[in-house]
């Protein structure tokens, strides 16, 4: 017994680094974020991080509505239509595209639509750049959960004479909208903490309140604590810096909350 | 009407990363056609007298990307064991779902928490004039790569079957011996899909490293010597991507940094779907 306990006193002990640090780090944030925080701070745009709040939900918000139907679609493809080749083929595509680290995906924003398209440093860019970055997930989890549906539910609804888009609408749409809209939020999620995506594609430091149409740039929360970070000489930006940071991080964890309170519903 | 959007949406998601992929080689054609591979193992980097070594990052970022593993495997795996062996509560423990909140962290927050936190621990703690270094890069990505490993190897540690350990412990092992020759090779395919992917997480990361790891492009000298400022694949094009001029020699060095990057990331990426599939 006793030899037992020394093993699982050794196992504690070499975690204890995975089990507190991260703790620690995320009281940290906490403790200088907190201080920054009030209302003023979360909605003015002048002196506080409104404008900035903002523009990353518009950017959240415009890749979601690129990626979302983009992804019900390619898997609706995968599922109905596709031979098994090609859903190998698309198989391996998407885990090529998923592999690819956010900054190349940057790069690519920056080389064919800021440069080539000449659509600028803008919203437009921005957006494209993220739906790319969450494209992959939210297509492999709209796959899996289709997956997930009993084959015999869309055998039933055909055999009555229902046709594809009636199969899709009725049966499994309604079937499988918690698992879609769970990876829907997760994709927020990503989304909003990204950055080196947009920092080339779609932000300025400062001067953008709202903008004016698709092609004009943002300021977004994740390049505000990017900027601010390297001010070091000024206490109030790295204030400022410490309290966004805490706030970006509330709103991606009630995304990830969200997103985990509707799969632990489950399905139907 | 339904087919047509069907088929659209498939032929553009498959067509995504190739067309990346070629846009990618299109950009940096102008300096694979200058320097052919040669610059891949060129040691000195100075955009202004076109000098484009890649080794410089290579050399950062596999350090960085080392020390990184070396320090979030083995406390990682053993606080996933505590998750799954020792606090097996069913369904999502209070550590899992903290674990999952740290997983959805920002790469940015970290670069700050790096430049505040971090930098000045190291000034204090090894008394150096900048604490901007592949330690510091390779500390902070460790902590960014610890979450998802625990996870990833909780979820592989519970996938193991009930059976398994109360077969071992009938035949009197103990708790360590169970431990280390049943549990922990049953479950290494999975743990080791969570290391690939936890490699592939900290060789992308840019904001984080490049606040850090202090930009500057030479290799560290000695070869061991982690405590010098240096430079990544990633933050390479993070610094200096703003300032290159569309279409230069210096932009398609850049932008052949980021396909080098690429490449790797899809062979880790598709060795890490290969082990899962397999």
């Amino acid at each position: 017994m006793s030899r037992d306990l020394i093993g699982k006193g050794a196992i504690v002990l070499l975690a204890l680094p995975a089990l507190l640090l991260p703790a620690l780090v995320l009281g940290y944030i906490a403790h200088k974020g907190v201080a920054a925080v009030s209302w003023q701070f979360l909605f003015d745009t002048s002196q506080g991080i409104g404008a900035q709040l903002s523009g990353s939900l518009l950017l959240a918000l415009g890749a979601c509505l690129l990626a979302a139907p983009l992804a019900l679609g390619t898997a609706l493809y995968h599922r109905l239509l596709a031979s098994p080749r090609q859903r190998r083929l698309l198989d391996l595509l998407l885990q090529m595209l998923q592999g690819i680290p956010p900054i190349v995906f940057g790069l690519c924003g920056l080389v064919v639509f800021v440069h080539l398209l000449q659509w600028g440093v803008s919203l437009a860019s921005g957006a494209v750049v993220l739906a790319m970055v969450i494209l992959p997930m939210l297509v492999l989890n709209t796959i899996a959960a289709l997956a997930r549906i009993p084959a015999e539910y869309g055998e039933a609804a055909q055999s009555l004479g229902l046709g594809h888009g009636a199969v899709i609408g009725r049966v499994w749409l309604r079937l499988a909208w918690r698992p879609l809209v769970t990876g829907l939020l997760l994709g927020t999620a990503r989304a909003l903490s990204e950055t080196a995506p947009i920092l080339f594609t779609a932000t300025v430091f400062s001067g953008v309140v709202w903008p004016a149409s698709i092609f004009e740039p943002v300021t977004t929360l994740q390049t505000h604590i990017f900027y601010l970070a390297q001010e070091g000489s000024d206490p109030r930006a790295i204030q400022t810096a410490w309290g966004s940071a805490l706030v970006l991080i509330a709103v991606v964890a009630a995304c990830g909350l969200a997103a985990r309170l509707l799969r632990k519903v489950g399905y139907t | 009407m339904l087919r047509l959007w069907l088929t659209t949406s498939a032929l553009l998601s498959g067509a995504t990363i190739v067309l990346l992929l070629g846009f990618l080689i299109h950009a940096s054609w102008p300096l694979l056609q200058s320097q052919g591979l040669a610059f891949a193992s060129g040691s000195e980097w100075y955009p202004y007298e076109g000098l484009f070594g890649l080794l410089p990052a290579l050399a950062g970022s596999l350090w960085a990307i080392t020390l990184a593993l070396l320090l979030a495997v083995p406390a990682a795996v053993a606080a996933a064991v505590v998750s799954a062996e020792l606090w097996p509560r069913r369904g999502g423990t209070p550590l899992r779902f903290a674990m999952e909140l740290m997983a959805g962290i920002p790469s940015v927050v970290y670069g700050l928490v790096g430049l505040w936190l971090l930098l000045p621990l190291l000034e204090g703690g090894f008394d150096l004039l900048t604490g901007r270094s592949l330690l510091a890069a390779g500390l902070l990505l460790a902590l960014m790569i610890m979450p998802t490993i625990m996870l990833f190897t909780d979820d592989a540690l519970r996938a193991v079957p009930q059976e398994r350990r109360e077969a071992a412990l009938s035949l009197g092992l103990s708790w360590a011996a169970l431990l280390w020759r049943v549990i922990l090779p049953e479950a290494w395919p999975g743990i080791r899909i969570a290391i690939l992917l936890a490699l592939g997480r900290a060789m992308g990361e840019t904001v984080a490293v490049m606040l850090v790891v202090g930009s500057i492009d030479r290799l560290p000298d000695p070869i061991y010597d982690l405590l010098q400022p240096a430079q990544t694949l990633t933050s390479r094009i993070g610094r200096e991507m703003a300032e290159a001029a569309a279409g230069s020699l210096h932009w398609a060095a850049l932008i052949s940094g980021g396909l080098v990057l690429a490449l790797l990331s899809i062979t880790l990426s598709l060795l890490a779907q290969r082990r899962r599939a397999g």
